[in-house]
C-alpha cells in the first residue's frame, strides 16, 4: 500500500513536472472558453467524463481509478486535500462531495478566488441521475445530462425487474494487511447494488444503522449470508479467496461453506454512473449461478 | 572559538544563537518560496508588501499572491509559533522538576488536549464551528494540568514526584478516553484522530495565528524572565528553598506558563514529538546548562525544527503529506545522540 502511495506520488511528481515548468504563465483562467476542473471524487470524476466534460479535467483525487482519467495528474487525497496541490494545476473550478475535506482546505481555495461545487454524493439507483444532473448544471450542458439521464434510466428500468432472490449477500471491506474489515450497511453504496440486483443486504437485514460497522466474527456469523461480496482490491489484499475464507467466523455462514465470493471493482461498485445498471445485472447473473452450482 | 570549546567543551551561546537565526530565516524563506505551486521570489515579496499596504497595483500571478498570504505564510508562522514553544516549554519543565526527562507531556497537557479534541472530532458537537477543536484542545490541555496539579497538593504543598506520579495517572486516563473514542468513531473522524496524534499544519489559518500567536508570546516571555528561578530551582527543592525561592509559587507559575505554551501548541497542530523533551536537552549539550541561554535557544532552535520538519513534511511525498511528529524525530534524534556521544567522550559521563 505505502508503495503504491510511494508510486502514485512520484507518477504525479512527474506529471506536474510541465506545469512547473511553465509556472510562468500568469492566465490562471480558463482555455479555449471551457474550464479548468478538478474533481475530488471517483464518482464526480466519472460524472464529468460521462458528459463529455473530461477533456477540461486537468486533476483528480487519488481515489479516481476511471480508466479514461488514468493520464490525468493525481493532485490529491480527497479526505486529506492539500490545496497548494489542487492550485499547482490551475483549476478554475474544484468539485467535491459532502465528505471531502478537511474543511479548512476547501476554505482556504475559495478564499484564493477559486470556485468549489459541492455535488451531494450517489449511493443509490436514483442518485445516479441526479448527481448527473447537478453536475451537468454547473456546466451548463443539461441538454447532455438529458439524453445520458434517458439511457440510464432505460438501462435501470430493465433491471427494475429482476426477480427477488431471497439472497443474503454481505458486502465486505476488507484491506488485509491493515487489519480493517468493515461489512456494509444501509447507505453504504453496495447495499443499493445488492437490493437492485435482487438480493438481501446482509447488513442492513441484521439492523446495522451505520454504513460500515467494523467486522466481528459473531457479527458475520449472525449475518449469515449466503454470498461475500468483495471489491477487488480487498480481494487481493487478503490473498484471494482461501483468504476471505480464513477470516474468522466466515466458515460457519452458508457463503463460506459454498465457497461464494464474488468480486467487484472497487471504482465501479462506488461509481454510480452510467456503467452501473450493466453491473448490478452481472451482480444478479452471478449470484444466481452461483446459488445454482451449489444449492441454498 | 577553539579555546573556549576546549575548555568548557560547549560552544558560545552567541555563535550558537547566530546560527539558528540564520538557519530560521533560511527555513522561512525557503518554505515561502517552495510548493507544488511554483512561485518567484518577487511573488512572495510582492504578496506580503501588498498586504502591508507597501504597494498597490495588480500581482502578475494572482493565485501565487493569494496562495503565498493565505496558505503558506499562515503556516510558516505557526510553526514558528509551535516549535518555540513546545521547546521552551520542555526547557522549562527540565530546569523546574531538576529532571531531564521531563516534557510537558508529564503533567498531562497534550493527552488532556488530544482527548478533548477527540470528544470534539467524534461526537461532532461545535458550538464554535471550526474553532471548536482547538478551543476544545486548549481548554483539555490546561484542564488536565489543573488536576493534576490540584490532586497532586496536600497541605499547601506539592512535591515534584508526586506531580510526576499524578501526570502519569492522569495520562493513563486520557488514554483510556482516547482509545474508547478511536473505537467509537466512523472512518473519517478516525482519519483526523491519526492526524491529530502525529502532528499538523496543513490547516493553519491567519485566524489561529491571531488567537494562538498572543497567548504563546506571553507564555514565551513569562518563561525567558524565569531563567534565574529555573537555574536554582534545577539544583533541587531544597537547595531552591534555601537560597530563598518560594518553591510552591515558583512551581504554580511554571505549571501554567507551560500549559499555556504547550496547550496552544498542541491546539493548532496536534501532537508533535520529539520538540519538547529533546530540544532542550540539545541545547544543553551545546551550551551547558545555563537557563538565561538554553532558553532563548530553546525558542531558536525549537522554531528551526518545526519548520524545517514541515516544509519536508509538505514537499517530500507531493501531493501527500507526511505527518509532522514524525519529521521531528527524523531530524531531531541524530543531532541528539551526535550530540550526546561528543559530550560523553569528553566527559566520560551522560550529562
Amino acid at each position: 500500500m505505502t508503495v503504491r502511495r510511494l508510486a502514485l506520488a512520484a507518477i504525479s511528481a512527474v506529471g506536474l513536472l510541465p506545469l512547473v515548468a511553465c509556472g510562468s504563465q500568469s492566465d490562471a483562467t480558463s482555455f479555449d472558453g471551457g474550464e479548468r476542473i478538478v474533481s475530488l471524487t471517483d464518482g464526480l470524476t466519472e460524472s464529468l467524463f460521462s458528459l463529455g466534460l473530461g477533456d477540461q479535467v486537468v486533476g483528480r483525487d487519488i481515489s479516481s481509478t476511471l480508466q479514461e482519467a488514468s493520464d490525468l495528474p493525481i493532485v490529491t487525497n480527497d479526505h486529506e486535500v492539500n490545496p497548494e496541490a489542487v492550485l499547482a494545476v490551475r483549476p478554475t473550478i474544484i468539485l467535491a462531495d459532502e465528505d471531502t475535506g478537511p474543511e479548512t482546505a476547501l476554505d482556504q481555495l475559495r478564499e484564493i478566488g477559486i470556485r468549489v461545487e459541492i455535488v451531494p454524493k450517489a449511493v443509490t439507483m436514483d442518485g445516479i441521475v441526479t448527481r448527473l444532473r447537478a453536475v451537468a448544471r454547473i456546466f451548463d450542458v443539461d441538454d447532455r445530462a438529458e439524453r445520458l439521464a434517458d439511457r440510464i434510466e432505460s438501462d435501470l428500468a430493465s433491471i427494475s425487474n429482476l426477480p427477488d432472490q431471497g439472497v443474503r449477500v454481505a458486502f465486505l471491506y476488507l484491506r488485509g494487511p491493515a487489519g480493517v474489515y468493515l461489512i456494509g450497511g444501509p447507505g453504504s453504496g453496495p447495499d443499493s447494488v445488492i437490493e437492485a440486483a435482487g438480493g438481501t443486504d446482509a447488513g442492513t437485514a441484521i439492523g446495522l444503522s451505520a454504513a460500515f460497522t467494523p467486522l466481528t466474527p459473531e457479527a458475520i456469523v449472525e449475518a449469515a449470508p449466503d454470498v461475500i461480496l468483495v471489491t477487488t482490491t480487498g480481494y487481493d489484499s487478503v490473498s484471494g479467496l482461501d483468504g476471505v475464507l480464513a477470516l474468522a467466523g466466515m466458515g460457519q455462514t452458508p457463503a463460506g461453506r459454498n465457497r461464494r465470493i464474488i468480486t467487484a471493482e472497487d471504482g465501479l461498485l462506488f461509481s454510480f454512473g452510467p456503467r452501473t445498471p450493466e453491473l448490478v445485472r452481472n451482480l444478479h447473473d452471478e449470484i444466481a449461478r452461483l446459488m445454482s452450482d451449489t444449492g441454498s | 572559538m577553539k579555546v573556549r570549546r576546549a575548555r568548557s567543551g560547549v560552544f558560545d551561546p552567541r555563535i550558537v544563537g547566530t546560527v539558528l537565526v540564520v538557519l530560521l530565516i533560511a527555513t522561512v524563506f525557503v518554505s515561502a518560496l517552495v510548493g507544488a505551486y511554483n512561485v518567484s521570489p518577487g511573488d512572495v515579496l510582492g504578496s506580503i508588501a501588498r498586504r502591508l499596504g507597501l504597494t498597490s497595483g495588480t500581482p502578475s500571478d494572482r493565485t501565487a499572491d493569494e496562495l503565498v498570504w493565505v496558505i503558506r505564510l499562515p503556516r510558516i508562522v505557526l510553526g514558528v509559533v509551535v516549535g518555540a514553544c513546545l521547546a521552551t516549554a520542555g526547557a522549562v519543565m527540565q530546569g523546574a522538576f531538576a529532571n531531564p526527562l521531563s516534557e510537558p507531556g508529564i503533567i498531562g497537557v497534550s493527552s488532556g488536549a488530544m482527548s478533548a479534541a477527540a470528544l470534539q472530532i467524534v461526537t461532532g458537537f461545535s458550538p464554535l464551528g471550526i474553532w471548536t477543536l482547538p478551543v476544545a484542545a486548549f481548554l483539555g490541555g490546561l484542564a488536565a494540568v489543573a488536576v493534576v496539579y490540584t490532586i497532586a497538593r496536600h497541605d499547601g504543598r506539592t512535591e515534584i514526584l508526586t506531580l510526576v506520579l499524578m501526570g502519569i495517572a492522569i495520562n493513563a486516563l486520557a488514554g483510556a478516553a482516547i482509545g474508547l473514542l478511536a473505537f467509537m468513531s466512523d472512518d473519517a473522524s478516525l482519519r483526523s484522530l491519526t492526524s491529530w496524534t502525529l502532528g499538523s499544519l496543513a490547516q493553519s489559518t491567519w485566524e489561529k495565528v491571531l488567537i494562538v500567536g498572543p497567548i504563546a508570546v506571553v507564555g514565551l516571555i513569562a518563561a525567558l524572565m524565569m531563567a534565574r528561578t529555573l537555574d536554582l530551582l534545577s539544583l533541587g527543592d531544597r537547595a531552591a528553598r534555601h537560597v530563598g525561592i518560594d518553591v510552591e509559587r515558583s512551581r504554580i507559575k511554571v505549571l501554567l506558563v507551560v500549559a499555556l505554551m504547550a496547550a496552544s501548541a498542541v491546539s493548532v497542530s496536534g501532537i508533535v514529538l520529539f520538540v519538547g523533551l529533546l530540544v532542550p536537552h540539545v541545547v544543553r549539550l551545546f551550551v551547558g546548562p545555563q537557563h538565561r541561554h538554553v532558553l532563548p535557544l530553546s525558542v531558536l532552535f525549537g522554531a528551526v525544527i518545526v519548520s524545517l520538519a514541515d516544509l519536508m513534511a509538505r514537499t517530500v511525498l507531493e501531493p501527500a503529506e507526511l505527518p509532522l511528529g514524525v519529521l521531528t524525530s527524523i531530524l531531531g534524534a541524530p543531532v541528539f545522540i551526535w550530540q550526546l556521544r561528543r559530550l560523553r567522550s569528553r566527559h566520560g559521563g551522560w550529562v
